[in-house]
C-alpha cells in the first residue's frame, strides 16, 4: 500500500519534470526515423572496376555475360575520375553491384586505390589460359583472398550448375526473415528503453541524495526499498510506454505483446537495479558517470554481433545485452520461439532481484542514518 | 590578469578532478575502448562462413575448408545439428551416401548459403589453392573500414564525454552556489567558466590523440585530428553549457544527454548508410561534419582547405546556436 502511494507520488513528480517527456519525445523521434528514414530493406550494392585485357571477341563474351544481369539489359557509357584523371567506362548495374568496365589496367589500379574497392584485370597468360589480377586494399582477410584466388579456376557455367545441384537440408522451413527496418527495432528498444534505465535511475538517486530525501526516509514509516522500488516503477513505466510507441506502429498486431511487456519490465528492472547499485558506490553523478558510461559501451558491443551473425565469439554471449537483443528479436520474429524470451526474462528478473537486494543493504547502511 | 585567473582555475580543477580520480578515469575509459577496438576488429574483419563438421570423418576436407571458412569440429552428427541450431549463423556439412549435404537452420542469409554451397562445390571439384591462376596486388592498407568507423565514433564520443564532464562540473558548482560566489571575487564569471572548460578540452585532446596512436592511426595527420577534436569539443561544450546551465538538477541534465545522443547517432548513420543526395538532410548537424572530417583524416585523404571548410561549418553552426541562446546562458549563470 505504501509502495503504491509512493509510486503515485513519484509519478506525479515525474509528470511535472522534464525527463518523462524527453523519454516520450525520444520514442516518437525513433518511430519517425524507423518509419520514414530507414528503408524496408537496405540496398547494398558493391562497386567493382574491371578491365579485360583480351582480344575483342573475349572482351565481348565477358561483357555480354555480365550484361545479362543488368537491370535494364543495357550498359551506359560514363566518365569517372581518379587521381586527377578522367576515364571512360561502361557501367553495368545489377541488383547486387555496379560494375565499371574500363579500358586500361592503370584505370583499374587508380580507381580501386582511390575508391577503396576491388579492381580486377582479366588477361591471358603464356599458356593462353585466363589469368586474374586482383587489386585489393590490403586489409582483406586471408580467407577472402584465398577464395577469390581460386574462384575462377573452374568455368562459371560449370560452377553455377553444380551450385544449383547442391543438397541443402534446412532444419526448419517455416522461418520468415525480418525486413531490415524490423531488424533494427531490437537494438533501438533495448538501448532507448531497457538499458538507459540504468543511467536514469542513477541520476534520480543522486538528485534525491543531494536533497536529502533518502535520509528523510529514515524517519518515515516507509522503508528504503519501497522508496527505491517506487522510483524503479516510474522508470519501468516510461520504458514500457516508449517501447510500445516504437514497436506497435511498425509491427502492428503480428507479435505477442504480453511477451514484449514481460521482457521490457524484467530487463528494465535489471538495468535500474544495476544503475542503483553503481549509484550506491558514489557520492554524485559526475563520479558515477564514468562507470555507467563504460557499462553502456560494453552493453553496446553485442549489437555488432547482432548485425553480423557470422561473428559471434563466446565471450560476447556473457554480456547481458546479448540475450536481451536476441530476446527482443525472437518476440518480433514471425514464428519466433516463445520459450527463449521467457527464459531471458526469468534470468533478468532473478539477477535484478539479487542486485536490488544488495543495493538495498548498501543504501540502508550508508544513507539511512 | 584574466588569463592568469583562467589558468589558476584550470590548475585547481585538474587538481580537484584528479583527487577524485574523475579526470583520470575519463582519460582512461577511451583508452580502454581503443584497446577493445584493437582486440575486436581483427575477428570481425575475418568474418567468413562458419562450418560445423564431424571430427575425424574427413580430416582432409576439414583442412581444405579451414583455408576459406571458420571450421568447428564435433564428435558426432547430433552435436553438429545442435551447433547449427544455435543463435548464430553456422552451417553443417555432413556426409551422405554419395558425398556431402549442407545442413542449415533455415534462417541464414542467402549470402551465407551461397558461400557454403560454393565452397562445397570447390571442394568436390578438387580446386586447390596451388592451382590458382591469379595474382593479388595490395595497396598496403592495414586498417579495415569497420575499425575506422569505430575509431571515428570513439573520437566523437570522447568530445561528447568532455562536453558532459564540463556540463556536470558547472552544474555541481551551480548547485554548490559557487557560480554566484564568483560574483564577489576579482575573477569574472566568464573566466571561471572558461577555466572550468579547459579541463574537458585537455581530456578530449589527450584521449583522442592517445586513442589514434593505440588504434594504429599513428601516420594520420595528428594536427588535423587535433583541430577536429578541438572543434567538436567546442560543440559538446556548447551543448554541455546549455544542459548544465539550464538544468536545475542532474535528472534534467541526464535527460538532455539522451537527447544529444540522437543527432550524433543519426549523423553517423546518415553519413555511413544514406547515399548521395540524401546526405543534404544531415548538413544541419555539426556531428555530421565532425564525423565527415574525422573520416577524411583517418582515410588520409584530407586536404587542409576542405578540413578548414568542415571545421568552419562546425564553428559557424555552434556560433549561430550560441548567439541564439546567449541571453539564456547568461541568465542561467546568475
Amino acid at each position: 500500500m505504501k509502495l503504491l502511494s509512493s509510486f503515485k507520488k513519484e509519478l506525479i513528480l515525474a509528470s511535472r519534470g522534464f525527463y518523462f517527456y524527453v523519454e516520450l519525445i525520444f520514442a516518437l523521434v525513433i518511430l519517425v526515423v524507423l518509419l520514414f528514414a530507414i528503408p524496408q530493406n537496405f540496398s547494398s550494392t558493391s562497386t567493382e572496376y574491371l578491365h579485360f585485357n583480351l582480344p575483342q571477341e573475349g572482351r565481348e563474351i565477358f561483357t555480354n555475360n555480365i550484361l545479362e544481369n543488368d537491370l535494364d539489359g543495357e550498359s551506359e557509357i560514363v566518365e569517372i575520375e581518379a587521381g586527377g584523371k578522367t576515364f571512360n567506362a561502361e557501367l553495368i548495374v545489377t541488383d547486387e553491384s555496379e560494375i565499371y568496365i574500363v579500358d586500361s589496367e592503370e584505370a583499374v589500379r587508380m580507381l580501386a586505390d582511390s575508391e577503396k574497392v576491388i579492381g580486377a584485370v582479366i588477361e591471358l597468360n603464356n599458356n593462353n589460359q585466363l589469368h586474374y589480377k586482383y587489386y585489393l586494399q590490403g586489409y582483406e582477410s586471408t580467407r577472402f583472398k584465398n577464395l577469390i584466388s581460386i574462384l575462377f579456376n573452374e568455368s562459371t557455367d560449370v560452377l553455377e550448375e553444380r551450385i544449383n545441384n547442391q543438397d541443402v537440408r534446412p532444419l526448419s522451413t517455416d522461418y520468415e526473415p525480418l525486413s531490415d527496418r524490423e531488424n533494427t527495432i531490437p537494438p533501438l528498444v533495448a538501448f532507448s528503453g531497457s538499458l538507459m534505465g540504468m543511467f536514469i535511475m542513477a541520476s534520480y538517486i543522486f538528485l534525491d541524495k543531494k536533497e536529502g530525501v533518502i535520509k528523510a526516509y529514515a524517519v518515515t514509516a516507509s522503508s528504503v526499498w519501497q522508496y527505491l522500488m517506487s522510483k524503479i516503477f516510474v522508470v519501468l513505466l516510461t520504458s514500457v510506454v516508449s517501447g510500445f510507441i516504437i514497436v506497435m506502429p511498425v509491427m502492428g498486431f503480428r507479435i505477442n505483446y504480453g511477451l514484449l511487456l514481460l521482457l521490457l519490465l524484467t530487463t528494465g528492472f535489471f538495468a535500474s537495479s544495476l544503475g542503483l547499485l553503481v549509484a550506491s558506490f558514489y557520492k554524485n553523478l559526475t563520479n558515477a558517470f564514468g562507470v555507467i558510461y563504460l557499462l553502456l559501451i560494453i552493453m553496446m558491443v553485442p549489437s555488432i554481433a547482432y548485425f553480423i551473425p557470422g561473428w559471434d565469439p563466446f565471450w560476447i554471449k556473457i554480456i547481458p545485452s546479448y540475450p536481451l537483443l536476441q530476446g527482443f528479436k525472437e518476440i518480433i520474429l514471425p514464428n519466433g520461439d516463445t520459450i527463449y524470451p521467457l527464459i531471458v526474462s526469468a534470468g533478468f528478473l532473478a539477477v535484478g532481484i539479487i542486485l536490488f537486494a544488495i543495493t538495498n543493504i548498501r543504501f540502508k547502511k550508508t544513507l539511512s542514518v | 590578469m584574466m588569463i592568469k585567473n583562467i589558468w589558476i582555475i584550470f590548475i585547481r580543477d585538474i587538481r580537484v578532478n584528479t583527487r577524485e580520480f574523475m579526470t583520470l578515469y575519463m582519460m582512461i575509459i577511451p583508452l580502454v575502448l581503443a584497446v577493445g577496438i584493437n582486440l575486436l576488429s581483427p575477428g570481425i574483419n575475418d568474418t567468413s562462413v562458419n562450418f560445423a563438421l564431424v571430427e575425424n570423418e574427413n580430416p582432409e576436407q576439414a583442412a581444405y575448408f579451414d583455408d576459406f571458412a571458420h571450421v568447428e569440429l564435433f564428435s558426432d552428427q547430433q552435436r553438429v545439428e545442435d551447433r547449427v541450431r544455435s543463435r548464430d549463423d553456422v552451417v553443417g556439412i555432413l556426409p551422405k551416401d554419395n558425398g556431402y549435404y549442407i545442413m542449415t537452420q533455415g534462417n541464414e542469409s542467402e549470402l551465407v548459403l551461397e558461400y557454403a554451397k560454393l565452397l562445397n562445390v570447390l571442394y568436390e571439384s578438387d580446386v586447390q589453392l596451388e592451382d590458382a591462376r591469379s595474382e593479388i596486388i595490395e595497396f598496403g592498407r592495414t586498417v579495415p573500414p569497420l575499425k575506422k568507423m569505430l575509431v571515428n565514433m570513439l573520437l566523437l564520443l570522447i568530445s561528447m564525454l568532455a562536453g558532459m564532464l564540463i556540463a556536470m562540473n558547472i552544474l555541481e558548482e551551480k548547485m554548490d552556489q559557487t557560480v554566484s560566489a564568483i560574483n564577489v571575487t576579482p575573477t569574472s564569471r566568464s573566466a571561471f567558466i572558461l577555466g572550468k572548460s579547459f579541463t574537458g578540452m585537455f581530456v578530449a585532446l589527450f584521449s583522442s590523440i592517445a586513442c589514434l596512436l593505440i588504434t594504429g592511426f599513428y601516420n594520420v595527420n595528428l594536427g588535423q585530428a587535433a583541430l577536429v577534436v578541438f572543434s567538436s569539443t567546442i560543440l559538446s561544450l556548447l551543448i554541455g553549457f546549455i544542459q548544465g546551465i539550464n538544468s536545475d538538477d542532474a535528472m534534467e541534465a541526464a535527460g538532455s544527454v539522451k537527447l544529444m545522443f540522437l543527432p550524433m547517432a543519426g549523423s553517423i548513420a546518415g553519413y555511413e548508410f544514406v547515399t548521395g543526395n540524401w546526405q543534404i538532410f544531415f548538413y544541419w548537424s555539426p556531428f555530421y561534419w565532425a564525423y565527415r572530417a574525422n573520416d577524411m583524416i583517418l582515410s588520409k585523404s584530407g586536404t587542409w582547405p576542405r578540413l578548414i571548410l568542415y571545421i568552419g561549418i562546425i564553428l559557424a553552426i555552434c556560433g549561430a546556436v550560441y548567439t541564439l541562446l546567449a541571453p539564456r546562458i547568461r541568465k542561467g549563470l546568475q
